[in-house]
């Protein structure tokens, strides 16, 4: 019994990161566990029973998760988990949706009872159409996925074996000259191809666009890619002309300014979920075309609507792609439900460590407010405080002397308030792009600072997503969404990307001392601290004496 | 000892007792303990008190199910009966069909109830205790579970002479003078196997059918009034008897010879074995259990610490209400039964109870502090001694009791007597298993039922009657459950099967039997605990005395910590998950609270540093520091003391003193000083200075926010209610029986005719038992005769009187007094003895 694995009673597993024995350990629970967190010496896992189901619906059984647990554990296993591991995957299963020749989509079961239990489910009896028999009920096909969802809330998972439609073909190759998929991209495709549907986690700049690609070519039919704004869009198709067979002329934009239709689409969550007069006119972009794939980019932003309409796709493969799956809304389960289970997780750490994504120094500035702030702070209304210490004039100081530092390399300073940045620019003599900036004038200033033309970029909460500055290597934040985690994540992915000659990236972010502003900064940096990077502190007045 | 008397058959219950030796009556007190309290005088009392009806209920209840099934075939026997006769009848007729099981295991069982004194008498004339007859023996309002009905001779009771001599007739039987000798005639062809046979070949089918549906119970059926032919047909035959209009019955003769001679339509000689569900290595199960007795530690003290500063309020109705329940359970993060059962737990082992003040509350007991010092293993053999022994039943949490009140946790009416003995026989039939053997729930739960059916009858109502009715049936069975589920809680077994050091608790080493139904006594029960400790010990795991800190700020204890760690530890971060490790996280909350413990950062950047095996976080040492900076800024919390005096000058005098610096003081305002040295040290020093400072205790100025524990006053444990009284142990069981055999003798020896006047005059006074001289006076009081007495006054002297009884009551006698010529009142267990006078004393 000296195994690098601790049993909690909570049911969360914690590893012993440099034990001998870690490795082995990580990839015989990784199947049912959930990285939660992975700091430095111990990685945190969670046992949940989504977990549990997904490992099942893996093809893994009860007696090997226990044999895990047992055979790693320092300390014996209680008695009580176990019996609930078993008894919890046992659930999964009794219930089957499939297809029948006769009666179209039909759930079964191997247990009567279980089906009579969840019959006399309020929320099931819309759902289920007639009794085929004492084992069988009919299911509206449309109700594919609200069954799902709503089985897995009644704590019976229905295992989906109706399979996927085709699609219409339409062919799709990777042009692989002189690249090439990365090992764990090929993993990621693979898994999610094996698994069906489902959602693959990588880092920011981990070439989430090419697991994307490769599952297309692997699907060989129409793509339907739903993308969170128009820039990102622009990347997606961009990457995708330079990276697959497709032509400019197969792949389609569905934004504000254009709908067009082609074999491959790319649509953003705007345009869909524009309502008017009660209804979204841009739904039938679903219906449009016989889609094979279906793909979500940052699919931890999934508007709800889009939830509602996944749910009447579950015919179809989808495809999520997130770096954080990290909801504030709390509504992963929605996302495992309806898009699919988690198919591949890597931690970013690993991946750094493969030298996929740059090793990065996160530092936290923090600066004290004058006198004069800190009164205004203080009397401050409650909803205007984040605002008042967000944007305290030290933080400018701050931010110049960084730049100072970082002469000559590419940085981005990022912010939430429009007035902090204009005068931020105006300081730092460096364009701004915000809401109000066109898309050509920003596609404009990202391709002169990719080209090294301009060396410092003031950018607000508008460039927070798939925006592709490879030459980025310090980022600033002077203030961002309150404490919102994936944010902070995403951010810190601008840096990410590889650097040709291999160097650290820095990301700064300038906090205000004994203010919300640190209680949020905390609270952001919670993802990434769990993720394994340890920020640095350091003292505003260090910094600024240093210079 | 009366051994010339054990060759004659005994004629009495009292007497069959007599020719017992020491060690079976001792057998027989130690079964039913409630025969010695008090001690009776002689064995024709005991006898006596064996037959009542409360003691034959209780001994009925306490026989296991094939020994109650030989006595209700007994109670439907002839009485007296032979053992042929009860062979028969539980093993079915003699032959093919007879059941060698049960032949083989029925002199054991006869063994047992003769054991129990519910049986007596010789191999061919076995006789049930009357009391016991009449409990288990069938009638229509109370049928047996036997499902046989009345006797012919039962049944034919109130039936007219003519009627009977019809049935006669019709059977074929000639006719007789009487109808005593008719229904004896009658019986004797429904008892003869052949005839029987023969008589039944004459009925039709259809009435042959109608018997089989009787033939196991129950024995009664409705008729209409005009009956059918086939029906017609057996109640001419009297294979049907009528008991009231409308309504026959089997006669218990006939049902006997279609049941093939069987009292019961199964028999079950053999307890159903308890059977292995799973079977671990024994390393496995010892290291779970150890592992959940760590966790039951871990979290009786978590329970304690959280009501440190006051516990939850006492419910008027005693208990803790449903609200505290719940936050309890979410504070230990457990289900709320499983919070009901640590909180009991606790309550049973005497860490906590009700304060005892005005405004009462939960709080823990001196007992705790000392419980808190002893070792692990120790404390946890306290703990679950206490589970073992206890009568308060966690699991009936949250029902309701007779009344519809909810029952709740720490409450009244939680108490159930049975609950130490079931604990006790489940494990001990887990010791049975081999080791490392988990039980199948269902077949300990078989055997409890087997052992005590009267007390846990089957759901399908097989076993009906006896004693206690209602919810109380399944209660066994639902003690049996808790039992199992809070043995592995407990880490008294793990993964189900029974632990090394929890068999060395109940004193079952490893391999026994689990034969042992007798608790341990006091003593043995301490040594046994003394040795589950020994053996747990060196199951837990060692004590850590490091974390690993970490820079999302959570410090991970990879194991148990020493306990002065754990503390501060649990001061400065709040615990996160609990298990075989712990996780703390650091927050600025509860940095705050080790800083208002009275710690400074450099303490707590020492203490990291000492304890972290890798270097401390920065974002940890920021956290602590900024959190410290912020303390520091409103200097709360820094002084310890304070000097106040409104002459300045007096204070300057202080500072200037020699003997000043050693407490710290300096001045804060013209007219305060503060000190570094704790209140008492700065009095102590002032008074040195030849000052006369005053203590003082203003309102608002809190120094240092620790809080004193909050104790009750010293508390006891609660007692167990034990179901009767307790079982007596060997020096007291021959010290009982030598008292009762020394009485019997006395009251059976053989005496001489009574004192006549002459010996009076020889002024022997007479001496009688008290049961022979309250009967003696009542006569007394009928016929109006004068009795001479033996008397000892208050002051001690004996003297002799001539009484003439007018009444008894009370315990006193009041009579005419011939001595002192008046009527008197005695007391009559002062009256030594009476005697009637001769005949010529008048």
């Amino acid at each position: 019994m000296n195994g690098p694995l601790i049993v909690q009673s909570d049911k969360t597993l914690l590893l012993e990161v440099d034990h001998e024995r870690a490795d082995d350990c990580r990839r015989a629970i990784a199947p049912f566990a959930e990285l939660e967190r992975a700091p430095e010496h111990i990685h945190t896992y969670r046992v949940t029973p989504l977990g549990l189901w997904n490992a099942r619906a893996a093809g893994h059984d009860a007696e090997q998760v226990v044999d895990a647990l047992v055979q790693y554990s320092r300390y014996p296993v209680p008695h009580a988990l176990l019996v609930d591991v078993a008894e919890t995957m046992d659930r999964y299963g009794r219930l089957t949706l499939s297809k029948d020749p006769a009666h179209g989509l039909v759930l079964t079961t191997t247990d009567r009872p279980v089906l009579e239990e969840v019959l006399k489910s309020k929320r099931i009896a819309p759902l289920v159409g007639a009794r085929i028999d004492p084992d069988t009920v009919a299911v509206h096909p449309s109700e594919r996925g609200q069954i799902k969802q709503t089985l897995l809330k009644l704590g019976w998972p229905a295992e989906d074996l109706a399979g996927y439609v085709d699609g219409e073909a339409h062919p799709i190759e990777l042009a692989e000259d002189g690249w090439a998929l990365r090992p764990y991209q090929k993993q990621a495709v693979e898994n999610f191809w094996h698994g069906g549907s489902g959602v693959v986690v990588l880092p920011c700049g981990a070439g989430k666009t090419l697991v994307g690609a490769g599952s297309m070519a692997q699907a060989k039919s129409t793509t339907l890619i739903l993308v969170t704004n128009t820039v990102s869009a622009r990347q997606w198709k961009h990457e995708l002309v330079r990276r697959t067979s497709l032509t400019e002329d197969e792949i389609g934009e569905y934004s504000g300014t254009r709908k067009e239709i082609r074999p491959v689409t790319i649509a953003t969550y705007q345009v869909l979920t524009t309502r008017r007069k009660g209804v979204y006119p841009h739904l039938e972009l679903f219906d449009s075309r016989d889609w094979g794939l279906i793909v979500y980019d940052e699919v931890h932003l999934l508007p709800a609507p889009v939830f509602k309409f996944t749910a009447d796709l579950q015919a179809r493969r989808r495809l999520g792609l997130t770096a954080t799956l990290v909801r504030e809304d709390g509504r992963e389960s929605d996302v495992f439900s309806l898009i699919g289970p988690k198919r591949f997780d890597a931690p970013w750490k690993e991946i750094e460590a493969q030298g996929y994504i740059a090793p990065a120094d996160c530092v936290e500035v923090r600066v004290n407010l004058t006198d004069s702030e800190r009164l205004a702070y203080a009397t401050a209304e409650t909803e205007e405080k984040y605002r008042f210490c967000a944007t305290t004039a030290t933080k400018r100081k701050v931010t110049e002397a960084i730049v100072r530092r970082f002469a000559g390399q590419q940085i981005l300073v990022i912010g939430q308030y429009i007035d902090q940045l204009d005068e931020l620019g105006e300081h730092l003599n460096a364009p701004v792009i915000k809401g109000e900036t066109s898309n050509l004038q920003r596609e404009k200033l990202f391709e002169a600072f990719r080209q090294g033309e301009i060396s410092v970029l003031v950018v607000s909460k508008v460039a927070n997503f798939s925006v592709d500055l490879p030459e980025a290597t310090v980022a600033v934040q002077v203030s961002g969404t309150f404490g919102s985690r994936q944010e902070e994540a995403q951010r810190l992915g601008r840096v990410l990307r590889p650097k040709a000659d291999g160097h650290q990236a820095h990301f700064y972010s300038v906090v205000a001392r004994d203010t919300i502003d640190q209680d949020f900064a905390a609270h952001r940096q919670r993802f990434l601290a769990e993720q394994g990077y340890a920020y640095r502190i350091v003292d505003a007045d260090d910094l600024l004496a240093a210079e | 000892m009366s051994t010339e008397e054990k060759s004659a058959a005994p004629r009495s219950l009292a007497e069959a007792l007599r020719g017992r030796d020491d060690a079976s009556l001792a057998a027989l007190l130690r079964g039913r303990p409630d025969l010695i309290t008090p001690v009776p005088t002689d064995l024709t009392q005991l006898a006596t008190r064996a037959g009542t009806r409360a003691s034959v209920v209780r001994a009925l209840e306490r026989l296991d199910r094939f020994a109650l099934q030989s006595a209700e075939a007994l109670a439907v026997a002839p009485d007296p009966a032979s053992y042929g006769d009860l062979l028969g009848l539980m093993a079915g007729d003699p032959g093919d069909t007879a059941d060698p099981v049960v032949a083989a295991a029925l002199p054991r069982a006869l063994g047992l109830l003769r054991d129990q004194a519910l049986v007596w008498g010789d191999e061919d004339r076995l006789r049930l205790v009357r009391t016991a007859r009449e409990l288990l023996a069938p009638s229509p309002q109370h049928p047996s579970p036997t499902g046989l009905g009345p006797t012919v001779r039962e049944a034919t009771a109130g039936m007219s002479p003519g009627r009977v001599q019809e049935i006669l007739a019709a059977a074929g039987l000639p006719s007789t003078h009487d109808s005593v000798s008719a229904v004896a005639a009658l019986g004797d062809l429904f008892g003869d196997r052949e005839q029987m046979a023969a008589l039944l070949r004459t009925v039709p089918e259809e009435s042959r059918a109608v018997l089989s549906r009787l033939v196991w119970g129950p024995p009664y059926g409705q008729i209409t009034h005009d009956p059918a032919p086939h029906l017609r047909r057996l109640l001419d035959l009297g294979l049907l008897l009528p008991t009231s209009p409308g309504t026959v019955v089997l006669p218990r003769e006939v049902a006997l010879h279609l049941r093939g001679g069987r009292a019961h339509r199964a028999t079950e000689p053999v307890p159903p074995p308890v059977t292995a569900a799973a079977d671990h290595r024994p390393e496995v199960v010892d290291a779970t259990a150890a592992g959940a007795a760590l966790t039951a530690l871990a979290t009786v003290e978590e329970l304690l610490k959280d009501w440190n500063e006051g516990g939850p309020p006492v419910l008027r109705a005693g208990g803790l209400s449903v609200r505290d329940l719940k936050r309890t359970a979410v504070a230990l993060d457990v289900s709320e039964p499983v919070a009901a059962f640590w909180t009991e737990l606790a309550y049973a082992a005497g860490l906590l109870a009700p304060d005892g003040e005005p405004d009462e509350r939960y709080a823990a007991t001196p007992a705790y502090d000392e419980w808190r010092e002893l070792p692990d293993a120790e404390r946890w053999a306290l703990l679950a001694e206490a589970w073992l022994l206890a009568t308060r039943t966690p699991g009936l949490i949250g029902g309701r009791d007779a009344k519809d009140r909810t029952l709740s946790a720490l409450g009244p009416d939680l108490d159930r007597s049975a609950a130490p003995e079931v604990r006790q026989r489940v494990l001990a039939l887990l010791a049975g298993l081999p080791e490392g053997s988990a039980p199948d729930e269902e077949s300990v739960l078989a055997r409890l039922r087997w052992e005590r059916p009267l007390r846990s009858p089957r759901r399908d109502g097989r076993d009906t009657g006896g004693a206690g009715g209602g919810t109380e049936d399944d209660l066994r069975t639902r003690l049996a459950r808790w039992t199992l589920s809070e043995a592995e809680l407990l880490g008294v077994t793990g993964r189900g099967a029974l632990a090394a050091p929890a068999r060395a608790l109940i004193g079952a080493p490893a391999g026994a039997d689990g034969a042992r139904t007798a608790p341990l006594a006091p003593a043995e029960q301490v040594a046994a605990g003394a040795a589950a400790a020994r053996l747990l010990a060196p199951l837990l795991p060692e004590p850590l005395d490091h974390v690993l800190l970490q820079a999302d700020l959570t410090a991970v204890a990879p194991g148990p910590l020493e306990r002065p760690l754990a503390e501060v530890l649990g001061v400065l971060a709040d615990v996160e998950s609990k298990g075989g490790a712990t996780v703390y996280r650091f927050t600025p909350g509860s940095v705050r609270r080790a800083l208002d413990a009275g710690r400074t950062a450099a303490d707590l950047h020492a203490f990291l540093a000492t304890h972290s095996r890798t270097p401390v976080p920065q974002p940890l040492t920021y956290l602590i520091d900024d959190v410290a900076r912020r303390h520091g800024r409103l200097r709360v919390g820094a002084a310890s003391a304070y000097v106040r005096c409104d002459d300045d000058a007096l204070l300057s005098e202080i500072l200037a003193d020699k003997r000043a610096p050693g407490m710290g003081l300096r001045r804060l305002a013209p007219t305060v000083l503060a000190a570094e040295a704790d209140p008492a040290a700065l009095l102590e020093g002032l008074r040195a200075m030849g000052f006369a400072p005053a203590a003082e205790t203003a309102a608002g100025d809190v120094l240092i926010a620790r809080a004193d524990a909050h104790r009750t006053p010293p508390r006891t444990p609660p007692e167990p209610v034990p179901d009767g009284p307790p079982v007596p142990d060997d020096a007291l069981l021959a010290a009982a029986i030598r008292a009762v055999r020394a009485g019997d003798l006395a009251s059976t020896a053989p005496r001489k005719p009574a004192p006549g006047a002459a010996s009076a005059a020889e002024g022997t006074p007479p001496r009688t038992g008290p049961a022979e001289t309250l009967a003696t006076l009542q006569a007394a009081v009928l016929t109006g005769e004068a009795l001479w007495i033996g008397y000892v006054n208050a002051d001690g002297a004996a003297s002799q009187r001539v009484i003439a009884p007018i009444r008894v009551e009370g315990g006193f006698v009041t009579a005419y007094d011939h001595t002192a010529d008046e009527v008197r009142t005695y007391p009559v267990h002062r009256i030594t003895g009476v005697a009637e006078l001769a005949d010529d004393a008048g």
